[in-house]
């Protein structure tokens, strides 16, 4: 049986199922307007206090539902009423964003005085729980309340990030007392609720060190001074921006030792301080859930039974635990996705236009449609793993009542047979085709309700070796598709999807910010009862690199373990299990040069280098000047940091040596010790502030100039090798190529140039051209000696000549180039010429072969007389399948030669001809210079 | 052309600075055979010359009439195959060819093309010579495994094969080498054999020469006669007639470097540092030979430095040349002696200044 059958019965039973589920229909209505507002589910965390109470009795009668919901939500049905929903959302959306800048508003100002109606609250709900988790919650609270100010604080936060990157632009000095004092460790989360800002150079402290030390504590770090800033860490009053600010809004200072006090006295004395933190925490608390109570109070009336509804489905998966959190908490509806909204958006567009522009409208303008650039006919999804994609495109076809059949890497998708009564019972892509062709499909089943198909492609850069012809085929069905196809992919700029890519709508998904995730994280982890603070999230989601997917799996491991996570867990688990992300070269470097690299394990450090053990090397070596170790401390006249620039360059050198014995004689066993010669060594000699050498240098690591410099090296090597064939072609030096280049070519090129300058034109040219004729220098080598005369910051060899001078030199060559009969240059096989197509080898080979080897037979030199033998050998051997021989891997090497010899023959008979002498007496194959082509003929 | 080749002695009957060798030459192969030879000596003392010169003792003019050849080798290399290209110069009667061209892979020109050369009998319809010549350049940069395979060849094909080796320096070249080979030392010509050239070379032109200038000229050039020869004429290029005090130009890149090193006396500091870096990657992309760098920066580091340091200064140096002729990236070697010079240079600077 085909597949395709499978997909026929399945919608026959999505049918069947639709049409049992119908009675109940009026229940996924109202789900419905709740997914709508599930949106908001973040800021109405507080309604899971009124779900709990029902929650249990409701558990069983949830089970049931929930499954013939989620069919029903597929539905071709609902999309009507969908559309009806589609009207009222926007205005339940619109009266959050009216409410919302008024509660930040309350919660800043009267952060004092709902205390106790909020404490009242807690206690009210939270009577099934115990006293121990009344101070959790507390805790909680706190979080919520950081997470109060999102929209504003985050932002800030985002930037100061940005900014600390650009500050080191060198303005900001180091810190006086750097290193010097000792750091304090303190309790886990003895700033928790508090919020910092950091101005200035601190006393002992590198920026990132302090923000490092207080994130551990529980505390954000924000770039700007608000209302909610707890305080400004400064040790200094430099009277800027953020000092000004803060004390307008008679934010506290703080020093940085009154910051190390904070701290300590957290350690010794958990209970004092963890007392006065908690007073602070729990104001912050508080604020927060006055903020979010009159929200929850707003939404109820809105969306009528919403609340009980909504969490259901959360609360109902803690019971079944054993599922996949990323399956459990996957978005039911295309506005719980996180980030990329617009994206969405436009995807649903799209889609739902798709049937009018290509199919219903008028038969006759189906045509012209098409043509119309901004529409088509699939659309392409592009980001990096875990952001959505999949879940996105199955959301919005579903949203939209169309059912998705989803074609991923697991299934071939190689070319299509052409016959297509194969597809029935062939390869999946057959069934592609009958069913991108086949708009019947849904059509047939149910007349009334007029199903729609998407087909989604996945993964479609993964289309590899054994879908042959698959992009080219997948491109074709775009073309005759009468359904629209959604293909996703992780690499919109693959080199294999360069083709679809003119085909396809481009929608390139972001990676959600971490705030972002850590709302949604947050969500999950109160529906699975987990105590996480919101920076321990952030943290996460930073960690995870935008991959969701990711974060909830980490999640869910560490649920297993343990019920509180904290800022420090989620280090510890990163710090040694790493998202197996692929680590550039780039970040590499920055994390072995970093501030804290001294940190490092050394299983950690060669991992790093070995991410790529041939550009991280490199990267090091162009960057490790530019950093100001920490390793030197104070360091007034430099001296310390050139002694470790020293040893770094030696220890740079040193791994040169032992790459070559790598490379050369296949010691790969040594590539840890390369490793740690060439990238770790310097780096631990040398990691700190990266500053700038050069004005106007950003302040990243460049790429390793190594490469580029020798490619160049290579290519003037090459083009010197030309000037040293030709000059030794003139036979007037026998030189080496070293001695031509350090000794001839400073008066090669004054006696090139200088005449140029100085003597009238005709002479000047004549002169030149002379002297180009007597060493066989072509125009080429002219410009290969001005270019290897080059140095930078030395006038340009070339200066001073008038451009008619120039012109009349290059004009003044070639008309004798015409007399020079053959230039040296033609008959030389250079690295890049393109060698004479072989079928020519094989045409010249038997008539011209022979004459050769008559015609040269008593004037045979060496190399002729082996290439000769060689022949001689090879005819023995093969007798007359000489021709069909040749073509055969074994006689590669004679082919060239012969190639050679060919062209040479054929050259040294266009001479004699040329001149009238008959056959030419000399064998001789190789041209030269007019004037002792009499010469040469003994 | 110019004067270099023009007046480059063509006999060993004309040769001026080395004639007692070239006589012992000529009576060498005028008994109709000679040794494998090893030429050795600094550049521009007239090795090539020689060489040519000798060859053309030994075959006659026909060794002039040299053709330029690149070809395309194809080895088998174990598993693998080889594409080698080479240049060679060839004549009747000799190849010359230098195989370390061909980098670390010169192990396979010898192994390959010169043991598939050296097989091959002369034929040679006038019965004149019972061997040919190979004549390789710059034996001092093979490798050592291409020496080791090179020295069974030289034995086994001695009976009608004669391998002409050029060096610089004899060191570089195995003891098994070079007790194989007769070796001739070409010293550099002294200053009066240089000033006696340009003398000559002055009076073949017709150029009047100031006093003393041909001497300046020769004690600027190094004792190195071929950059005397080019120097002169480039002095005549950029003014004739002569005057006493003409500046004799220094050849572009040694401008360069003597610009580096005072760069480095200046300042030593990373920033620095990253400008020499930039300086000496320009010269590596011009072909200077990074040996050749290393060797003039410190010779022109040395010329202004304090007596104290030096002995440091080229120990550190000679360190740093051998293992970058161990290496491959010559600019991490050189960078490595000039951080190396900076943090000596400028430590001592702290020592006696404060």
């Amino acid at each position: 049986m085909s597949d395709i059958r499978k997909w026929f019965m399945k919608t026959h039973d999505k049918g069947n199922n639709a049409a049992s589920s119908k009675p109940s229909s009026d229940k996924p209505q109202s789900e419905k307007t709740v997914a709508g507002g599930q949106e908001s589910s973040g800021r109405r965390i507080t309604s899971k206090y009124f779900n709990s109470n029902k929650q249990k009795g409701k558990d069983e009668k949830e089970k049931q539902e929930l499954p013939a919901k989620r069919k029903n939500a597929k539905d071709s049905e609902e999309i009507h009423e969908d559309d009806g929903d589609d009207s009222v959302l926007p205005t339940n959306k619109k009266k959050l964003a009216d409410t919302t800048p008024t509660k930040k508003l309350k919660s800043g100002s009267g952060r004092g005085i709902p205390k106790k109606s909020a404490v009242l609250e807690e206690s009210d709900e939270d009577d099934d729980k115990d006293a121990v988790s009344a101070a959790k919650s507390a805790g909680r609270g706190g979080g919520g309340g950081g997470r109060g100010a999102p929209g504003r604080s985050t932002g800030g936060r985002g930037r100061g990030g940005g900014r600390g990157g650009f500050m080191n632009f060198g303005e900001r000095k180091d810190p006086p007392h750097k290193g010097e004092k000792e750091v304090p460790e303190g309790a886990p989360d003895c700033l928790a609720g508090l919020t910092f800002v950091i101005s200035g150079t601190l006393d002992s402290l590198e920026r990132e060190e302090a923000e490092d030390l207080i994130k551990r504590h529980g505390g954000r770090v924000t770039g700007s001074v608000s209302k909610k800033t707890n305080y400004l860490l400064c040790d200094e009053d430099i009277g800027g921006r953020k000092s000004e600010k803060a004390k307008e809004l008679g934010t506290s200072f703080l020093t940085e030792d009154g910051l190390f006090d904070m701290i300590r006295a957290s350690k010794p004395a958990k209970a004092s301080s963890q007392e006065d933190k908690k007073l602070v925490n729990k104001a912050v608390a508080v604020a927060s859930q006055s903020k979010v109570s009159p929200k929850s109070q707003v939404k109820v009336p809105l969306s009528s039974r919403s609340p009980s509804k909504q969490a259901k489905p959360k609360t109902a998966t803690t019971v079944q635990s054993s599922s996949m959190w990323t399956e459990k908490y996957r978005p039911k509806d295309p506005k719980d996705i996180i980030g990329n909204q617009s994206l969405v958006l436009q995807l649903r567009n799209w889609l739902k236009a798709w049937n009018e522009h290509f199919l219903d409208t008028g038969n006759k303008k189906q045509g012209k449609k098409q043509n119309d650039s901004g529409l088509k006919k699939a659309v392409l999804l592009s980001g990096t793993p875990g952001i959505g994609k999949t879940t996105s495109a199955k959301l919005v076809c579903q949203e939209l009542g169309f059912q998705a059949i989803e074609v991923n890497a697991s299934d071939s998708r190689g070319k299509a047979d052409s016959k297509i009564e194969k597809g029935i019972s062939g390869s999946k892509t057959n069934s592609v085709k009958e069913l991108v062709t086949n708009e019947a499909i849904g059509v047939n089943m149910e007349r009334s309700k007029h199903y729609k198909s998407v087909l989604i492609m996945d993964e479609v850069d993964g289309m590899s070796a054994g879908d042959r012809g698959g992009v080219a085929d997948l491109i074709a069905s775009i073309k005759i598709s009468k359904i629209p196809i959604i293909c996703i992919c992780n690499d919109r700029y693959s080199q294999k999807l360069k083709s679809l890519v003119n085909y396809c709508l481009l929608l390139s998904f972001r990676k959600p910010t971490k705030q972002q995730m850590a709302k949604r994280l947050m969500d999950v982890s109160k529906a699975e009862r987990l105590q996480v603070n919101e920076i321990a999230l952030e943290e996460l989601a930073e960690r995870v690199n935008g991959d969701m997917r990711m974060a909830l799996n980490q999640l869910q491991y560490m649920s297993l373990s343990m019920s509180v996570i904290n800022y420090d867990d989620i280090r510890q688990r990163f710090l040694t299990n790493a998202k197996d992300e692929d680590i550039s070269p780039f970040t590499a470097v920055d994390k072995l040069f970093g501030f804290n690299a001294g940190k490092l394990k050394m299983d950690e450090r060669i991992n790093l280098s070995m991410s790529d053990p041939d550009l991280v090397p490199l990267i090091i070596q162009e960057n490790y000047i530019n950093y100001r170790p920490s390793l030197a401390g104070k360091d007034d006249s430099g001296i310390k940091r050139m002694n470790l620039i020293a040893r770094a360059a030696e220890s740079i050198a040193d791994g040169d040596i032992v790459n070559v014995q790598i490379r050369r004689y296949r010691q790969w066993q040594l590539s840890q010790t390369s490793s740690l010669a060439t990238s770790i060594i310097p780096a631990s000699l040398l990691h700190g502030q990266r500053e700038i050498l050069e004005q106007g240098e950003r302040n990243f690591n460049r790429f390793g100039g190594w490469l580029g410099k020798n490619s160049t090296m290579g290519k003037n090597l090459r083009l010197l090798d030309d000037l040293h064939v030709h000059i030794l072609a003139s036979r007037e030096s026998s030189s080496g190529r070293d001695t031509i280049r350090m000794e001839y070519l400073t008066l090669l090129l004054k006696e090139m140039t200088e005449p140029l300058r100085t003597l009238p034109k005709a002479e000047a040219v004549q002169q030149v051209v002379e002297l180009m004729n007597t060493y066989s220098i072509s125009q080429e080598d002219f410009d290969t000696i001005v270019e290897l005369s080059k140095f930078k910051g030395h006038p340009n060899p070339l200066d001073g000549i008038q451009p008619a001078v120039k012109s009349a030199l290059t004009k003044a060559y070639k008309e004798q180039s015409s007399s020079r009969v053959v230039r040296v240059a033609d008959l030389i096989t250079l690295p890049g010429v393109k060698k004479v197509p072989k079928k020519r080898i094989a045409a010249i080979l038997e008539p011209a072969g022979e004459e050769v080897e008559k015609g040269e037979g008593d004037t045979l030199d060496e190399s002729e007389e082996e290439n000769s033998s060689d022949n001689e050998e090879l005819e023995g051997t093969k007798g007359e399948k000489l021709q069909s021989e040749l073509q055969s891997y074994n006689s590669k090497a004679t082919q060239i030669q012969l190639e050679l010899k060919g062209t040479g023959n054929s050259s040294s008979k266009k001479t004699s001809g040329g001149r009238g002498k008959g056959a030419s007496a000399s064998g001789k194959k190789v041209a030269q210079a007019p004037k002792t082509t009499a010469k040469r003929k003994w | 052309m110019l004067w270099v080749d023009k007046y480059r002695p063509k006999t060993l009957d004309q040769v001026m600075v080395h004639t007692d060798i070239a006589h012992n030459l000529k009576k060498l192969v005028t008994e109709q055979d000679s040794p494998h030879l090893l030429f050795y000596g600094p550049s521009g003392s007239g090795k090539k010359t020689l060489i040519m010169a000798l060859l053309r003792q030994m075959f006659g003019p026909g060794a002039e009439k040299v053709k330029v050849e690149n070809r395309t080798w194809k080895i088998d290399a174990g598993s693998r195959s080889l594409d080698l290209e080479l240049t060679t110069l060839s004549s009747a009667n000799h190849i010359e060819m230098s195989p370390s061209d061909a980098g670390f892979q010169d192990r396979y020109i010898v192994q390959e093309v010169i043991k598939e050369m050296a097989k091959n009998r002369p034929i040679d319809t006038k019965g004149k010579k019972g061997f040919k010549v190979l004549v390789l350049n710059d034996v001092d940069k093979l490798s050592r495994e291409a020496q080791h395979s090179l020295r069974r060849t030289m034995e086994k094909y001695s009976a009608y094969c004669r391998l002409i080796l050029c060096c610089n320096s004899s060191s570089r070249v195995t003891e098994a080498i070079r007790s194989r080979c007769l070796n001739v030392r070409i010293n550099a010509p002294s200053e009066e054999q240089i000033v006696q050239v340009l003398e000559f070379i002055g009076k073949k032109e017709g150029l009047q020469l100031p006093p003393g200038f041909a001497a300046r000229i020769a004690e600027k050039s190094n004792r190195n006669l071929r950059r005397a020869i080019l120097s002169f004429e480039t002095c005549r290029v950029l003014q004739y007639p002569f005057t006493n005090k003409q500046a004799i130009p220094p050849m572009d890149w040694e401008e360069y470097i003597s610009e580096i090193a005072s760069d480095i006396m200046k300042e030593q500091s990373p920033k620095r540092l990253f400008q020499v870096r930039g300086k000496l990657y320009e010269l590596l992309i011009n072909c200077i030979p990074p040996e050749i760098i290393l060797k003039r920066l410190l010779y022109e580091l040395l010329r202004k430095l304090d007596a104290e340091l030096k002995h440091e200064v080229c120990h550190w140096a000679a360190y740093y040349e051998y293992r970058m002729r161990l290496g491959q990236k010559a600019i991490f070697h050189i960078e490595a002696f000039v951080a190396k010079f900076m943090s000596i240079y400028k430590s001592f600077l702290i020592a006696t200044f404060g």
